[in-house]
């Protein structure tokens, strides 16, 4: 190998690059990378050089074109001498031979992160990387981290390498990427933290077996203790025990072998498996070989030990374990049998500490043995519990590549589909709002809540000529434009004070009933006190609207309360609002948020805050109508809050689009050109002309 | 089940292109007449072979010599109904038989000793391998880009005193066998025995071969691999089509046969070791699965939703069960697996079943809320344990657990 030591794989200083940066995962991995310690001086990716991959809070990270754009454009001084592999299976013997030809001078070591590289294409690879005095970590592994030093390449400690990996005086050599993670946080229980972890790759050939490793581990002065996760599979244990035992390997080894339960099963678990190479490749005969060279029996924490000369050379050599969470308690044995120093205060010992428990009925049948109590969840954990336990309601869908794709919409080239069901099926049903509303929700709704959205479509139509949204249109009309652009202009006519109510009601009601632990708004016996809450809301605003007013600053008003035109009577109803809420009456529906509405202008009025009772608008009766409808997906957080307010907003957008439409058609009909214009005669100037200008003249 | 092919796909699609020499055949559907005259051509002797994807040699003593046209006939539809370590075969066939004093076993493999592929040969043919001893059998490395030559070969054979007549012919098909094997994308091939024709040449009598599915020339190979009777489950097989349909995240299952503990498991390394935590505690999990490798979210919702419709009816317990991730994200995964069991419980009515998971990784919480808001709603049992808490402790609460709720009949 090129490297003499572990630390010559990994350390400070390094320069990392890596192959098809863009990936879905090498991107991902890549920031997290930079964020801990920043080594990544590029990138390459075909058809993507010029790009840069923005860190959070870092330095962005370059893309190139090629390794040998990377290589020329980079400084001598910052060419890479690691490099993390992501491409795609075919691409790897190519990439590397490109990386071999453009880097012989710099690059050191390989991290192959690639899955699924062909055998020959794989000892291929071996071989004019030993040609090219370059070492080879995989191919399929997870990289490694040096936490000495705090830098890694590749994946290896997830999006938190600081957690798992304290510095300390063990290298973890281990077939499974995720076990070297695994096993340095557990080895923080014995106060024995992590100097490096690496990742050898699992397929059928491991490019750095494990006798090199070995080697490097007893070379590093940082290591003072190996810790190894085994597959079965090859003859890496055979070779590597064989030397160590022949050359008096000076260092303790703790092992565990997996994969017994594969044997006799003609199994495997998407790792190689064993190659026709006989005896030896077997997990029992791992097994027997580990025990072998370390000359004792498994770790066995029920057994008591007496310190004897015998122990101290079994221990010397190392130990076995047969189960994963004896690590730390071997590591301890080992650390304290041979005076071994900790490199910490031992972390809270392993055991079972449930973050969430809840029975249910089962917990009266079980034993109290198994009836596990909430233990205490550690940071940073238990302050995102807290901030995300505080959202009662929304739910908080995974963010994915959506360019391609799409839940709304489907077409398999012969059914077009909305959230999966046939728009043919949909055509036959007849009702548009029902399709709509499945469209927009992602859920088929109830018959009467298609009625009530139909309802809130219709009254969305038109306010008259004189609204700002019909305005629009008309202007589009007169400027001569296409029908497109005057439901644009209608739409864009559309903002947070006309059309946005709905949407600023929803999220109001939503503020209001949150933390009421309302589960029905359409059953009446939901159990609220809806007159108190109205009274509650209407003092705090008051008082804020008070120390606005004090202060000279604008406040927030409550949405779809009151109306322009509706407004002179001692009690005012918006007409709209009523047909919605008559219909509702009709069929005994119920809705708890127009409920709670028409209480709070009545309490409006009571506070002395309203000289009369505001009309409930219809901006009120459409945010009442689809929360009735989003409430329950809300409640089991199966739809986010934006979409639940968006909806509003779209109903009446929608409907006013429609209207906007109405307009342009009658406008272009009866009006003439430019009739939209003001006549000069009728703007008036608000400011003089300029005296100094008029001189200059 | 890795892509494998036996002696009789390697007759007919693969020895004539690499001028490997083989014996005679006629298949199971040959008629009478044609087995007659083949046996009268071969001096009336000849072998009776199933088709199966078997791996010991003699196909655990299904083979059958035979010496009339009746009794190869009567023979060639008696071996196709026999299973063979519990494989039904495909079919069966006849080959001539070569009488010969000498037999030789040869494999091409890629060994991990030296990191590349390696030719054994053994004098000592008819036998496994291993129970040859070290003397009478060579490994010889081949370089991966040269080759294996005629002079290579013609000296492995010299030095284990191949008979001197037959070296030239032998170790040219030694060469055509590592020419197939390297041209076919092969990660094992195996000619055991070879044996010596009465034209000095020698014959593969028997050959096994094991191929790299992620080599390209596997993919190109020309032919489609014969189908076997499926010994996987149906279960499996889904599983298997579903994990062949992507490289994004894995999809891994094996059934164990019974077994009430449902294990949704990450991680081929943590799998294992969960899996064997549960059977030392007295746990049954139903498969064994690994579904790692950071799968998106329709990936997971897939594999969940076949995990609930195949196994949930019958599970005692379902663990959903991995390490601390480095890579997979725990909300997208969870999220999925939330879905395809509110999905399942829509389609299938409510279920009781008790669910202990525990996992660690990039956007834990988030993922982990998913899980218990889901669990919430439908009522279900849950204990969830976070990366402080050891997978092979939750395994083994996990298994006491499932054993107390069977005797207890506390969960259904």
């Amino acid at each position: 190998m090129r490297a003499k030591s572990f630390r010559d794989l990994l350390k400070a200083g390094d320069r990392v690059a890596v192959s098809n940066i863009t990936g879905r995962e090498a991107a991902k991995v890549s920031v997290e990378s930079q964020k801990y310690c920043g080594n990544i001086v590029g990138g390459w990716a075909l058809g993507k050089g010029g790009e840069k991959i923005e860190v959070p809070g870092g330095e962005s990270i370059p893309v190139y074109a090629t390794v040998e754009e990377l290589m020329k454009s980079l400084p001598k001084k910052k060419r890479p001498n690691r490099i993390v592999v992501y491409s795609p299976p075919p691409a790897v013997y190519g990439e590397v031979k490109e990386i071999i030809e453009n880097g012989r001078e710099t690059v050191e070591t390989l991290y192959i992160i690639t899955e699924h590289v062909s055998i020959e294409v794989t000892a291929k690879v071996a071989h004019i990387c030993r040609d090219a005095d370059i070492d080879v970590i995989g191919c399929n592994t997870l990289g490694m981290i040096n936490s000495l030093d705090g830098v890694r390449a590749g994946a290896v400690g997830g999006d938190r390498p600081a957690e798992s990996f304290r510095p300390g005086k063990a290298a973890i050599i281990s077939n499974s990427g995720n076990m070297v993670n695994t096993m340095a946080a557990y080895l923080q229980s014995a106060g024995v933290g992590t100097a490096y972890g690496i990742s050898t790759g699992k397929d059928v050939l491991i490019l750095t077996p494990l006798k090199d490793l070995l080697d490097l581990a007893r070379d590093d002065e940082n290591v003072g203790l190996v810790v190894l996760y085994v597959e079965p599979g090859g003859l890496y244990e055979k070779a590597a025990l064989e030397a160590a035992a022949g050359t008096g390997y000076p260092k303790p080894i703790v092992a565990y072998v997996a994969g017994q339960v594969l044997e006799g099963r003609d199994l495997s678990l998407g790792h190689a498996g064993a190659v026709v190479e006989g005896g030896g490749t077997s997990a029992r005969a791992k097994m027997e070989l580990f025990d072998g060279y370390f000359g004792g029996k498994p770790y066995d924490p029920d057994k008591r030990v007496k310190k004897t000369k015998a122990l101290e050379d079994s221990l010397g050599r190392g130990i076995r374990i047969t189960t994963l969470h004896h690590l730390p308690r071997a590591a301890a044995l080992i650390c304290e049998t041979l005076g071994i120093e900790r490199d910490f205060e031992p972390a809270r010992r392993l055991r079972l500490n449930p973050w969430f428990v809840d029975m249910k009925g089962l917990a009266k049948h079980l034993p109290s043995r198994l009836l596990v109590q909430e233990g205490s969840i550690p940071e940073p954990y238990s302050s995102q519990v807290a901030l995300i336990a505080r959202e009662t309601l929304g739910g908080r869908p995974p963010r994915r590549d959506m360019r391609n794709a799409s839940h709304a919409s489907s077409n398999d080239g012969e059914t077009a589909r909305i959230y999966g069901r046939p728009v043919e099926e949909e055509m036959g049903r007849g009702s548009f709002a029902e399709t709509l509303l499945l469209a927009w929700t992602g859920e088929r709704p109830g018959q009467r809540d298609a009625e009530l959205v139909e309802k809130c479509l219709i009254a969305s139509i038109t306010n008259g000529p004189g609204t700002i949204s019909a305005q629009g249109a008309k202007l589009s009309a007169s400027a001569g434009n296409m029908p497109n652009t005057a439901m644009i202009a209608s739409l864009a006519a559309m903002g947070t004070v006309h059309g946005g109510n709905g949407k600023r009601g929803v999220e109001y009601l939503l503020r209001t009933f949150r933390d009421t632990g309302l589960a029905d708004p359409c059953d009446r016996a939901h159990g609220i006190d809806l007159d108190m809450l109205a009274r509650e809301n209407v003092r705090r605003f008051s008082v804020a609207r008070e120390a606005a007013k004090e202060a000279g600053a604008e406040y927030e008003r409550v949405p779809c309360l009151g109306h322009p035109v509706f407004r002179d009577k001692e009690v005012n109803y918006d007409p709209r609002e009523r047909v919605i809420a008559g219909y509702m009456e009709e069929n005994g529906l119920y809705n708890v948020f127009l409920d709670y509405y028409h209480r709070l202008a009545a309490e409006m009025k009571e506070a002395g805050i309203a000289r009369n009772v505001w009309a409930v608008n219809l901006d009120g009766a459409i945010a009442a109508v689809v929360l009735g409808i989003c409430w329950k997906p809300l409640r089991e957080k199966r739809m986010t809050i934006q979409r639940a307010s968006d909806i509003a907003f779209l109903l009446f957008a929608l409907g006013r689009a429609a209207g906007g439409a109405a307009e342009f058609l009658d406008h272009q009909d009866h009006g003439s050109p430019m009739d939209m214009r003001i006549p000069v005669d009728e703007c008036s100037a608000l400011t003089k002309p300029r005296e100094d200008e008029e001189a200059d003249r | 089940m890795p892509a494998q092919i036996t002696e009789l796909t390697f007759i007919e699609k693969l020895a004539g292109r690499f001028n490997l020499p083989v014996p005679e055949h006629v298949t199971a559907d040959a008629s009478a007449v044609e087995i007659r005259d083949a046996l009268k051509r071969w001096g009336d002797r000849a072998l009776v072979k199933p088709d199966v994807l078997s791996g010991k040699r003699g196909k655990a003593g299904a083979v059958r010599e035979v010496t009339d046209a009746v009794e190869a006939q009567r023979e060639m539809k008696r071996v196709m109904g026999v299973e063979v370590g519990g494989r039904l075969p495909r079919t069966s066939y006849m080959v001539q038989y070569i009488e010969s004093e000498f037999e030789a076993y040869t494999a091409v493999t890629y060994d991990s000793r030296h990191l590349g592929p390696v030719l054994t040969v053994s004098l000592s043919g008819g036998m496994d391998i291993e129970e040859a001893g070290e003397d009478g059998k060579a490994r010889v490395p081949v370089d991966v880009y040269r080759g294996l030559d005629a002079y290579q070969a013609g000296e492995i054979l010299e030095k284990l005193g191949c008979p001197k007549k037959l070296v030239s012919a032998f170790s040219r098909s030694l060469v055509d066998l590592w020419d197939m094997f390297i041209s076919t994308g092969m990660r094992m091939c195996e000619v055991n025995p070879w044996r010596a024709g009465p034209d000095g040449k020698p014959y593969a009598c028997d050959f096994k071969a094991v191929f790299d599915e992620s080599n390209f020339k596997f993919k190109n190979l020309g032919f489609e691999l014969p189908e076997y009777p499926a010994s996987e489950t149906a279960f499996e097989e889904e599983m298997a089509e579903w994990n062949a349909s992507s490289h994004q995240g894995q999809a891994h299952v094996a059934e164990l046969g019974g077994g009430t503990i449902l294990p949704i498991l990450f991680g081929g390394g943590a799998s294992t070791i969960i899996i064997e935590t549960l059977l030392q505690n007295g746990g049954s999990p139903m498969f064994l699965s690994d579904f790692g490798g950071n799968p998106p979210y329709e990936r997971m919702y897939g594999t969940a939703s076949i995990c609930f419709r195949h196994k949930l009816g019958e599970a005692g317990l379902v663990l959903i069960l991995g390490g601390k991730a480095n890579n997979t994200l725990i909300d997208v995964t969870f999220q999925a697996i939330a879905d395809a069991l509110r999905a399942y419980v829509d389609e299938h009515g409510p279920v009781r079943t008790p669910f202990v998971i525990g996992r660690g990784g990039p956007r834990l919480v988030q993922g982990m809320l998913a899980m218990k808001d889901t669990l919430d709603a439908l009522g279900l049992p849950y204990v969830i344990f976070g990366p402080d808490t050891a997978v092979t402790l939750v395994a083994e609460y996990a298994a006491r657990l499932a054993k107390a709720c069977r005797e207890g009949g506390g969960a259904g």
